[in-house]
Order: structure tokens, then C-alpha cells, then sequence
């Protein structure tokens, strides 16, 4: 009880902050130039066994509150400017500090050549830079063998540069959107991976990560509401521990997908792939550690009114470097979700989860008795945005 | 109710019903504006953030309304959306650093006096008077 206050509290507070300075236009705050938005959720989390992504979620848990506050500005026309502060706490991991999820400068030279560099979001996959934008999805959980909640901070963004466009193929050829990246993504001590790494003997006190590139093409067909992409990302990491340390050399993943969006329906799905082939140190012991993750997602959804969308989706995960038949090395997730929104700012969502396997999003430490090979889950999320 | 103010106010409704059906939208612009006609897919590309520029290279910026028919249809028949899913989209321009949202209008004169005074902006309306300094363009196919 004095849990479920707390994290109530907070996000009422978060709501009440943001209302007051909201001056009833929703979509932005505008102040000589600045604009100001936002978006806060509290979410909550009940299993019928295995404990979910670092929370107790087989009591039920409402340690899963994200908060957002973004300020940008143009600087003329062609020069955008912005950051965006977040703070979360999922389970174990996020907590009281401040992360800056982007703050980046934007110059777009013309409509096919742009250059964005700083702390900049990475675009790969349909959903990796907005993944943790929950005001805009219907799910509460994104398919997670593709977009896993619990190593978010560190797929999230890139400190480096970005450059980006389009171009224009004519009415029957529709529009190809490119964007390449080159920089350093880093795994934020909050992360999953620590943990994970800790159950290991590997115990970071310094951040670790590594030099990354990649890019991403998106076809806009001339079939209307249909995108066809591709992306590719290559990401090496290097971390040292007072206990041993870590090398993955650079790896590319891939990824391919397709979205169809018309009136009501919405229709998307997305293969990856993240080979993984690294050397782990303990004391005086080195060992291999490799993995071959292939994931694939299927969702639909449609709105049935202005307020209320329905909608379902498969996500398949397996570890093809290992044994298939085990549930450690598989996770497949049957889902439904709805989303009501009650205005253009206040919003509710109930998902719930059919999960069998354990390769994804469970922690020895929630789980000390070892895990069940199936779960089902009930989530629910209250969330605001301006 | 007599059956008469009853049939009255029945046809007056439907009146307002097909008015507001029939409702188009007036495309307006900054009389700097040198274009008089605009493609749907170049006003679709302008207002989803896609494009930045006319296509005599001018910079274009987009206005909106907060809501209402009006901005429904231009919406629906201009750019392909529901109002919800234009937020949507733009929200997630915004949250990954990608794009600045369209200045929002609570009215149309609000609108008018703004792209009046605001070299390239371009919005829409449903009427506009002999008084409005701004440019009326018309899409085509």
C-alpha cells in the first residue's frame, strides 16, 4: 500500500506540474520560439508466475513510472535545436536520475539533405528511436526479442552524427527516406545488462560501450500508407570491471519490416537478427560467450472510435546458437491491448500477455527459485502528453 | 411539440448536418508565397514534416487548427489522416528530436492574422473574407 502511494503520488505530482503549465493548447508550448512537451505514465504489472522484468509482478507491481520532458527550438529555418530529459524507474533499474535521452542540433540543408549531431536517437527497425514514447503506441509492451524494455538506455541513442533526407521518386515511385549514423552508444549503469552482467561475477562501477554505425532506408511506396525498410547497425562494445571485463567486436544487426497504415487499420512486421559472439573475463578465466537472437513480430489493430483501439500482436524470439527446445533460449508472447483515450492529453491502456519461454526480460535476482516455463501477464498503464 | 416545429426543426438540422458535410476547406498563404496551385502529396509532404520547402524551393510553414471539422477534413481529404493519428505522428517527431510541430490555432482569424504576417506559412480555413491579407492556393491531384 504504502508502494502503490508512493508511485501514485509521483505521477499525480508529474500530471499536476504538467498541467499547470500547460496553457490549454495541446500541442505545444510555445514561448518566443521555444516549445515545451511532454508525457508522464505509471504503469502497473501483475503475473501468474515468474517475476517480470526486474519488478515482484507475481504480486502485482507498480514499479514502472516514465516521465519526459522535451524543449526545442528553430533557430532560423533550417537550424532545430532541442533535449529531451527523462527519468524512469522499471523494477530495478532507471531510478532518481536525470538521463538526457537526446539533445541534439539539426540542420536541414534542403528536403534531401540534413545533419544532425549530438546525443541522437537511433534510427533502426520501425520502433527503436521511439520506443520508449509510450503516448504514441497502443501496446504498453513493444515486442520484446525486437525492442526490449530492460536494455532500452542503451539501444536508444548514439553520441555522434546522423545524416538524413529524402528523396523524392515521383508520383509512382513514391518517396525513399535514408538516414546514416556513425558515434558511441554506452550501457547506462541502470540497464538490464549490468544486472545481467552481475549475476555473471561481472560487476561494472563505469559504463561501457562502444564505437557504432549504421543506417537505415524506408520506402514510402506509392500504395498508399504502405512503408517497406531496411536497417542495419554495427556496434562493438568494451567494458572493464574490477572482476574481469568484456569484448564484442563489432557485430552487425539487421533488420527488415514493413508498416501499412489507412483510415482505421494498421497493420506492421519486422524481422532482426543480433549475432552475438563475445569474450567474457574472470579473474584469470576468459570465456566465449555467443548467441545468434532471431526475432521476428506481427501486429494489427484497429480503431473501432475516436477513443478506443483494439489490437494484437506475436513476437517470436529464439537463440539459435543453443538448444531451441529449451524455454531459456525461447520467448514467444501472444498479446492483446487497448488503448482509451479520454482527450487529447489523458489516455489508459490494458494489455495482456500469453508468454511461454523465459530467454527474455527475467532476472535471478526477482526469480531466485527459478522459472516457470510459462506466464501469463496482465499490464495496465495511465499515461499524459502534451 | 406541434408536429409542424417538430418537422421544423428536423429539416433544420439535416440543413446543418449536410452544411457540415459538405464542408471543403480554403487553402491559405502568405501573399509572399509565389505558388498558386500545390499537389496534394507535396501538401501532405509539408504539413507530416516530410517536406520543408514549396516546390519553387520557398520555405513552407505549415499552420494548424486545435480541431473541429475544419481541420478534420483538410486532414482526412489533404493528408490522408485522422486528427488522431496526425498527433500521433507528429508526437513522434517531436519525442525523437526529428521535427518541430505546427504552430497551432485556437480560430481561423487567429490563423489568418498569423500567416498573414508570416513569410511561407501556409494553413486552411473555411471561408475567408475580402479583407484577409493572405493568398488563397489550390491543390490539385
Amino acid at each position: 500500500m504504502h508502494l502503490l502511494s508512493r508511485h501514485l503520488l509521483l505521477f499525480l505530482s508529474i500530471c499536476s506540474c504538467c498541467v499547470c503549465s500547460c496553457t490549454g493548447t495541446l500541442y505545444a508550448q510555445d514561448s518566443a520560439g521555444i516549445a515545451v512537451h511532454g508525457f508522464v505514465s505509471q504503469g502497473f504489472l501483475f503475473s501468474s508466475t515468474n517475476n517480470y522484468l526486474s519488478m515482484k509482478s507475481s504480486d502485482g507491481s507498480l514499479q514502472w513510472t516514465d516521465g519526459a520532458v522535451t524543449i526545442s527550438d528553430s533557430l532560423g529555418d533550417n537550424l532545430h535545436v532541442g533535449i529531451q530529459l527523462h527519468m524512469y524507474q522499471l523494477g530495478e533499474f532507471g531510478g532518481s536520475n536525470l538521463q538526457v535521452d537526446w539533445a541534439s542540433g539539426d540542420y536541414r540543408v534542403n528536403d534531401h539533405f540534413g545533419i544532425r549531431a549530438g546525443k541522437v536517437k537511433t534510427v533502426w527497425g520501425l520502433f527503436n528511436d521511439s520506443q520508449d514514447i509510450d503516448a504514441v503506441f497502443l501496446w504498453i509492451l513493444l515486442p520484446q526479442g525486437s525492442y526490449p524494455i530492460d536494455h532500452k538506455s542503451f539501444y536508444l541513442a548514439h553520441v555522434g552524427g546522423d545524416v538524413y533526407g529524402a528523396l523524392f521518386l515521383g508520383k509512382r515511385a513514391g518517396t525513399l527516406h535514408y538516414d546514416g549514423y556513425a558515434g558511441q552508444a554506452t550501457v547506462d549503469l541502470n540497464d538490464g545488462y549490468i544486472r545481467q552482467f552481475a549475476d555473471l561475477g561481472l560487476v561494472f562501477t563505469n559504463s561501457l560501450g562502444g564505437k557504432t554505425y549504421g543506417g537505415d532506408l524506408r520506402w514510402e511506396t506509392p500504395v498508399k500508407g504502405l512503408d517497406i525498410g531496411a536497417s542495419g547497425n554495427v556496434q562493438a562494445v568494451d567494458g572493464t570491471a574490477p572482476t574481469g571485463s568484456i569484448h564484442v567486436p563489432p557485430t552487425f544487426t539487421p533488420s527488415m519490416y514493413a508498416k501499412f497504415s489507412r483510415g482505421k487499420v494498421y497493420l506492421a512486421a519486422e524481422y532482426d537478427r543480433e549475432p552475438i559472439n563475445a569474450t567474457i573475463t574472470i579473474g584469470s578465466t576468459t570465456f566465449p560467450f555467443v548467441a545468434d537472437g532471431r526475432s521476428w513480430f506481427a501486429m494489427g489493430s484497429y480503431r473501432l472510435s475516436k477513443k478506443f483501439q483494439a489490437g494484437s500482436y506475436y513476437s517470436h524470439y529464439v537463440d539459435k546458437a543453443a538448444d531451441t527446445t529449451q524455454p531459456a533460449n525461447y520467448s514467444k508472447d501472444w498479446v492483446l491491448s487497448g488503448r482509451y483515450d479520454f482527450n487529447q492529453y489523458f489516455y489508459a491502456k490494458l494489455e495482456g500477455h500469453f508468454l511461454h519461454g523465459t530467454a527474455l526480460g527475467y532476472y535471478t535476482s526477482t526469480n531466485p527459485n527459478g522459472l516457470a516455463p510459462d506466464s501469463k501477464m496482465l499490464a495496465a498503464k495511465i499515461g499524459f502528453t502534451f | 411539440m406541434s408536429k409542424t416545429r417538430f418537422l421544423i426543426l428536423l429539416l433544420a438540422s439535416l440543413g446543418s448536418w449536410s452544411a457540415a458535410r459538405a464542408q471543403d476547406v480554403v487553402l491559405v498563404a502568405n501573399k509572399g508565397v509565389q505558388i498558386s496551385e500545390i499537389t496534394n502529396a507535396d501538401l501532405r509532404a509539408i504539413f507530416i514534416g516530410t517536406r520543408t520547402r514549396f516546390a519553387d524551393g520557398s520555405h513552407a510553414v505549415p499552420v494548424i487548427l486545435k480541431g473541429g471539422p475544419v481541420h478534420e477534413v483538410f486532414l482526412k481529404s489533404h493528408v490522408g489522416e485522422s486528427p488522431e493519428e496526425f498527433r500521433s505522428e507528429w508526437r513522434k517527431l517531436v519525442f525523437t528530436g526529428q521535427g518541430a510541430m505546427p504552430k497551432v490555432f485556437d480560430s481561423e482569424s487567429a490563423l489568418i492574422e498569423y500567416v498573414s504576417a508570416t513569410p511561407g506559412a501556409v494553413g486552411y480555413v473555411s471561408r475567408i473574407s475580402s479583407q484577409d491579407r493572405v493568398k488563397v492556393i489550390a491543390a490539385v491531384k
